[in-house]
């Protein structure tokens, strides 16, 4: 599977750089590199739910933020379904069809330097990942590269 | 065992209490970490566990290193424009 992936060379690039989206490390662990893979899946994971814990599911804002939740995108798709979650629960409660705790709080909403810190290691996060991914389909190609030298 | 993933899972639906004050700069000291260590495992040609911790070590001292240089610099940059040069103009700066 991995050698026919390796002769199709722009197909085995677009494999690693995909598996290193979707879970971070993932392109470097395709690539038989499982330790480099654990230590940058452990660091980003930690950055990314530590900016969560500072400033909430409220730090990804895809309608407010929009450069910021660009940068926390390239964490993984799943940034996408957590945006997606947090528009829909606050459009719930702005529109009555959801019992808000007090009178007039939104779900999620965050301000001040709990938003400022929580975005700023969620998207240092993604931009972190993003650098693996460039990373990990530089290293595909040379090892694609190499195998085709033999 | 469901209370303790519930107090976990609720605890990212609230933002954490932090003051606008010096101590809030304390913050940056795990982001820096985290930089090092990324940037580092993409560099090294092996992860060796001691090597890797001394590279990244090494690099997050001279990042930390930096922001404090610049931090004084722009710290004393800032003295010097609202302390100093009013009182070499006799004016005030607002």
């Amino acid at each position: 599977m991995i050698r026919s992936l390796k002769d199709n060379h722009a197909l085995f690039l677009i494999v690693v750089g995909s598996a290193a989206w979707l879970v971070p490390g993932g392109g470097h662990f395709a690539l038989g590199q499982q330790r480099r893979a654990g230590v940058i899946f452990v660091t980003i994971l930690l950055t990314f739910l530590l900016g969560l814990y500072v400033g909430s599911l409220g730090v990804i804002d895809p309608v407010g933020a929009k450069p910021w939740y660009a940068a926390q995108i390239m964490n993984s798709p799943a940034v996408l379904l957590l945006g997606a979650h947090v528009m829909l629960v606050q459009r719930q409660a702005e529109t009555g069809q959801m019992d808000v705790q007090e009178a007039g709080t939104v779900p999620y909403r965050v301000y001040g330097r709990p938003n400022e810190i929580g975005q700023i290691y969620t998207s240092i996060a993604g931009l972190l990942n993003l650098l693996c991914i460039v990373n990990a389909i530089y290293m595909a190609h040379l090892t694609a590269v190499e195998e085709t030298k033999r | 065992m469901t209370i303790p993933i519930a107090y976990i899972l609720a605890s990212f639906t609230t933002p954490i209490q932090i003051d606008t004050t010096a101590a809030s700069m304390v913050w940056l000291v795990p982001l820096v970490a985290s930089i090092a260590i990324v940037y580092k495992a993409t560099k090294v040609y092996q992860i060796r566990l001691v090597a890797f911790l001394k590279e990244s070590a090494a690099l997050f001292a001279s990042i930390m290193v930096f922001i404090i240089v610049a931090a004084i610099i722009l710290y004393g940059l800032e003295w010097f424009v609202t302390e100093r040069l009013p009182s070499l103009l006799h004016t005030s700066a607002f």
